[in-house]
């Protein structure tokens, strides 16, 4: 039997001693290293002989990795190397982004979760990621440190294809950022799994809708589904039809049939294709139907 | 004697608790011994095909190599629990016919020994295997009847096994019923999912005995499997059971036993004393070992409009993959039971096992009770919906009671309680007995648009001990020592403790039968070398054929004490009342000598938006006989709830022309923590078995049995649609829901 595990391979263990120098290995090392924080996708990985870099750059020791901020007027700043954990039970996050707490909490389990963080779920790039589309629909900006000093990347153009980012090398992300929520917004996540612990999401749908006087319905949603396309996938016929057409049962059911439509979902073990899109439908509808109960 | 406590019925802590949950205990893959080497298995890795050529002189050089074994390096290269149909290792160069075929991908062609493990691994790399690769078999359906593709090319057909049951008349029986309910019916591949995947260490003791301390279900079978292949007495053959990390009936048949007792023993002539150590990873185990039969079923069944079952007809096929392993003996399980615990007059069954190039089917808590009951339960309860009467009032129509025929014609044996069972079961899950007969609670439970409820009954039963003639018997020795009163006790007994907690049993035996206290009995267990046969820790049986050997061996004990022999040391070999095999043409036999009996009624809903089904509260009502430990006995109801869970609800083993897309414990998804029912309430009652041991009964097949028809019945009672295959997945739910409209 091929071994699906071989075992992690020998690496070397780096810790910089500032932001700067970690970027300068990481550029002097292309191809054979990258950042390490949570490991809980790095390690598997290199066990699994996927990835075989020879050095893993630590970063969570760095400063202002791991620190929270929420300002009234500036939004949220979260450190990179934050645990879901701990974002999850911030009194700042809870009350007023209760939605990327919701998405955290969907992670796995709670072990898994002291080490997994949003930024690493994020840079990770899955399809599947449970943190991305709450990251997108809060308008989540990453800061980033590369060769050339301090960017932002807005999570809208972020995602090239499955594991692909436009990070390039030597690219640290250091923090992400929220702007402050719209006002009279509500979120929801549901995430669809074979069992309720530690699978990946067969779908998940995350929504966010607000009251909007510049759209002809008075609102906006945003929409964005995980596990149905190569990377996480914004809904945006569904979220235009929801802006367009006043809104009822009618216009829900019109915009979770759109998110379904729109994407093209593949067969896998875990779920066939026909399966995830009935099920971008229906949960879609549902979280709409949340959403639109408590902003309406 | 005063007594100083009462010990039976009593839920003491598992002696091996705290190292386990501690991680001291040892199990097989635990144990080093200095200077071992290690060895991994080169498998097949392909479905069908013809082994033309394996070059290993690339392997051998590698330093660090000590030997690679290929088919001509073992003795007798065949094996099998029932019959010796598999080669140990595929490949030239055997006496065995047919040897150099592979029939499933975890097929074994070569073991590697090398000083290291990643030595074995690469030196496996280096191995090179030219396969011809034929046809492949994995329809049981179609191979049953096509003789021109043959999985055993020196057998005339696929099927290797047929059973058949002719009681009554059956013609008359359906005439006589005023519905008849046909149903086809398809069960689902089970994988095992022990937590401790296989592994053990070999070496020669210092009687040079080929010793492997390994995990397995019964020491002395795997010790003639082993004499068998190696073609040496069986007592050169020793085997020691370590802690075991479950087993589930998936460590009935060898994994790793033969292979390392080879590597040891062929050492030992290279004239290389080293320790041999192997373990399995995951994936290796899910397509090493066997898995749960699934069953290809046809049935018919009629009853009156007074809910008199008046007739049966059965015909199962059974997928056995490519070697026997103990199909015969579930599928002589299943044939006996796809009926239920009903007495219908008339009866015709027809099952056959067949062979493919699948994964091997095999052992597995239950035994073709499962697929049985899911069959008989599904029918039942379609038969009481068409004749409009409550399920339970159906049941209790029909149940077997004192004295009942069975359908192969013979009385059951003493101590019936089904009867019991389900009335117990139906009263707490709220039914009421009236004069109209038994009546189900109305749903409490209100549904919404997308949650619909839906309460489901069934019940089973499952023999304990071997069935239909095989060979059954369990010894047990005791030593009692001290001078005028027995200051200490040791019990020498093979049973395995699979994670069961039978060595408890066995000292909470010990303890009441001698008045000692718990710390006072010394137990020696599962060492071929030091321990008598016991048979396997299978077929719910360890407590009641233990429990009467140990019952037997302290009787014997106290009449030497009484004489004054210090130590006392006797032992007793219990043997219960005979079964006997099914006759070929009707079926009659005596096919068991005791049984234990369950009910379930489960309580859960269906989201019909997503197809899900959660599961709020399960009822088991389960006669044990006697609760040796109730905590114990509660462990193994909800353990067994929770693996049928998973095999109702979660557990998707996919194969695809003999290949399988499930070998990971991420593609191959198991409940967890958060899946399990909100609520199992394990009901125990106590009506002794008049031949058990101080009344037990077995008791850890029983509660898997009636779960998955439960919940089928509980769902069609959400939903209006009947399930005849699983598991119930999601996608399967709303693929349904959908056809529906
Ligand atoms: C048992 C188990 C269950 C899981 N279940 C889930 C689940 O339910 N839902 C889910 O979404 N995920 C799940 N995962 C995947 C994983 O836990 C998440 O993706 C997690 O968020 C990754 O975070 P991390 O900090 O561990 O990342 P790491 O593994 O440290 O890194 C992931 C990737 O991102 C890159 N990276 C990390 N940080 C930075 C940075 N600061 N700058 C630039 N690049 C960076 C790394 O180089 C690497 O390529 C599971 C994993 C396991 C092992």
């Amino acid at each position: 039997m091929n071994n699906a595990h071989p075992g992690l391979p020998e690496f070397d263990y780096i810790k910089p001693a500032t932001l700067a120098e970690a970027s300068q290995f990481l550029v002097q090392h292309e191809n054979e290293s990258r950042p390490f924080m949570g490991g809980t996708d790095i390690i598997v990985r290199m066990r699994d002989g996927f990835w075989k870099d020879k050095y893993l750059v630590e970063v969570k020791h760095l400063e202002g990795m791991t620190s929270i901020h929420f300002d009234p007027v500036k939004g949220l700043t979260i450190g990179a190397a934050t645990s879901m954990n701990n974002v999850a039970a911030h009194p700042d996050i809870q009350r007023y982004y209760p939605l990327l707490a919701e998405a955290a909490n969907s992670v796995a389990s709670y072990q898994l979760r002291n080490r997994a963080t949003v930024v690493g779920n994020i840079c990770n790039a899955s399809p599947a990621g449970d943190t991305t589309g709450a990251s997108m629909v809060l308008g989540g900006v990453l800061s980033v440190h590369g060769a050339g000093g301090l960017r932002t990347e807005p999570l809208t153009t972020f995602f090239l294809g499955p594991g692909k980012t436009v990070l390039k090398p030597g690219d640290i992300v250091t923090a992400i950022t929220f702007p402050i929520p719209p006002k009279g917004w509500a979120g929801k996540y549901i995430k669809l799994g074979r069992n309720a612990l530690s699978d990946l999401s067969i779908v998940g749908v995350t929504v966010l809708g607000y009251p909007d006087a510049a759209t002809k319905s008075g609102y906006r949603f945003h929409i964005v589904l995980a596990s149905v396309a190569p990377v996480p996938f914004v809904a945006a016929a569904a979220e235009a039809v929801l802006a367009e057409k006043t809104i009822s049962d009618d216009v829900l059911d019109a915009a979770a049939a759109a998110a379904m439509d729109g994407c093209k979902p593949i067969d896998d073990v875990r779920s066939s294709a026909r399966y995830r899109k009935l099920m971008v439908r229906n949960l879609t509808r549902k979280a709409l139907d949340e959403v639109w109960t408590k902003i309406k | 004697m005063s007594k100083i406590k009462h010990m039976i019925g009593k839920s003491i802590e598992k002696p091996d608790a705290r190292d386990k949950v501690t991680g001291q205990a040892l199990y097989p893959g635990d144990i080093n011994l200095p200077g071992q080497a290690y060895m991994k298995v080169l498998f097949a890795e392909r479905p069908h095909a013809i082994i033309q050529d394996i070059d290993i002189s690339k392997a051998v050089k590698l330093p660090g190599v000590i030997a690679v074994l290929t088919a001509k390096d073992v003795p007798v290269n065949e094996y099998g629990l029932i019959m010796n149909d598999q080669p140990v290792l595929c490949g030239p160069g055997s006496k065995k016919p047919f040897a150099e075929r592979v029939r499933f991908i975890g097929d074994q062609v070569a073991l590697i020994i090398a000083e290291s493990e990643s030595l074995t691994e690469q030196a496996k790399k280096m191995i090179n295997v030219e396969y011809q690769d034929l046809p492949v078999i994995s329809d049981a359906r179609e191979a049953k009847n096509d003789h021109g593709k043959l999985v055993h090319p020196d057998r005339e057909s696929n099927v290797f096994c047929h059973y058949q049951i002719r009681k009554g008349d059956l013609e008359k029986g359906l005439h006589e019923a005023d519905v008849i309910i046909e149903g086809e019916y398809i069960t689902p591949v089970q994988e095992h999912a022990f937590l401790q995947p296989e592994a053990g260490i070999a070496y020669i003791d210092e009687e040079d005995r080929v010793t492997i301390m390994v995990a397995g279900q019964w020491t002395h079978e795997d010790q003639e499997q082993i004499a068998h292949s190696l073609d040496l007495p069986p007592d050169k053959i020793r085997v020691i059971y370590p802690a075991i990390g479950g087993a589930f009936g998936g460590r009935e048949d060898m994994s790793v036993q033969i292979d390392l007792a080879l590597a040891a023993w062929h050492l030992m002539k290279m004239g290389i004393h080293k320790p041999v150590k192997t373990i399995w990873s995951r994936e290796e185990s899910i397509i090493g070992h066997h898995k749960r039969h699934p069953y290809f079923v046809k049935t018919r069944w009629g009853a009156t409009h007074e809910g008199k079952i008046t007739a049966a007809e059965v015909e199962l096929v059974t997928d056995g993959g490519a070697y026997a392993y103990t199909s015969t003996k579930v599928m002589g399980n299943a044939t006996l039971m796809c009926t239920g615990p009903y007495e219908i007059p008339n009866v015709k069954v027809d099952s056959y096992a067949v062979y493919t190039n699948n994964i091997p089917n095999g052992a597995f808590r239950g035994f073709g009770g499962p697929q049985g009951a899911f069959v008989a339960e599904c029918q039942v309860n379609k038969l009481a919906e068409a004749i409009n009467m409550d399920p339970v009032e159906i049941r209790m129509r029909n149940l077997l009671r004192e004295g009942s025929l069975l359908s192969v014609d013979t009385p059951m044996p003493k101590g019936v309680t089904i009867d019991k069972v389900v009335h117990k079961c139906a009263e707490k899950a709220g039914w009421k007995n009236t004069d109209k007969g038994w009546q189900a609670p109305a749903i409490s439970k209100k549904n919404t648009d997308i949650i619909k409820h839906g309460i489901g009954f069934a019940c089973s039963y499952k023999n304990v001990g071997f069935s239909f003639g095989a060979p059954e018997s369990c010894t047990a020795k005791v030593e009692l020592h001290g001078k005028d009163t027995i200051e200490h006790a040791i019990l020498y007994h093979s049973g395995a403790d699979v994670g069961q907690g039978a060595h408890t049993i066995f000292i909470q035996f010990m303890a009441e039968l001698l008045n000692l206290p718990l710390e006072k009995i010394h137990l020696i267990a599962s060492d071929t070398a030091r321990t008598g046969q016991s048979g396997s820790a299978s077929a719910s049986r360890i407590t009641f054929m233990a429990g009467n050997s140990i019952v037997g061996a302290v009787n014997n004990a106290l009449k030497k004490w009484i004489n004054n022999e210090r130590p006392a040391i006797a032992e007793y070999e219990f043997r219960p009342p005979k079964t006997t095999p099914f006759d070929p043409q009707t079926g009659k036999c005596q096919p068991n000598f005791s049984y234990g009996y369950v009910a379930q009624v489960v309580d859960l809903e269906v989201d019909t938006q997503t197809g899900k089904i959660k599961l709020d509260k399960v009822i088991c009502v389960d006669d044990v006989g006697k609760a040796v430990n109730p905590l114990l006995v509660r462990g193994q109801i909800e353990g067994a709830t929770v693996q049928a869970q998973g095999y109702a609800l979660m557990e998707n083993f996919i194969q695809k022309e003999g290949r399988t897309y499930t070998p990971t414990l991420s593609t191959y998804l198991i409940p967890t923590i958060l899946d399990i029912p909100e609520q199992i309430n394990s009901i125990i009652l106590e009506e002794a078995d008049p031949i058990g041991p101080l009344g037990a009964r077995g008791m850890g097949e029983m509660p898997f049995l009636p779960f998955t028809p439960a919940v089928v019945a509980a769902v069609h009672a959400a939903t209006g649609i009947w399930f005849d295959e699983f598991p119930l997945t999601p996608e399967r739910v709303i693929s349904k829901l959908h056809e529906k409209g």
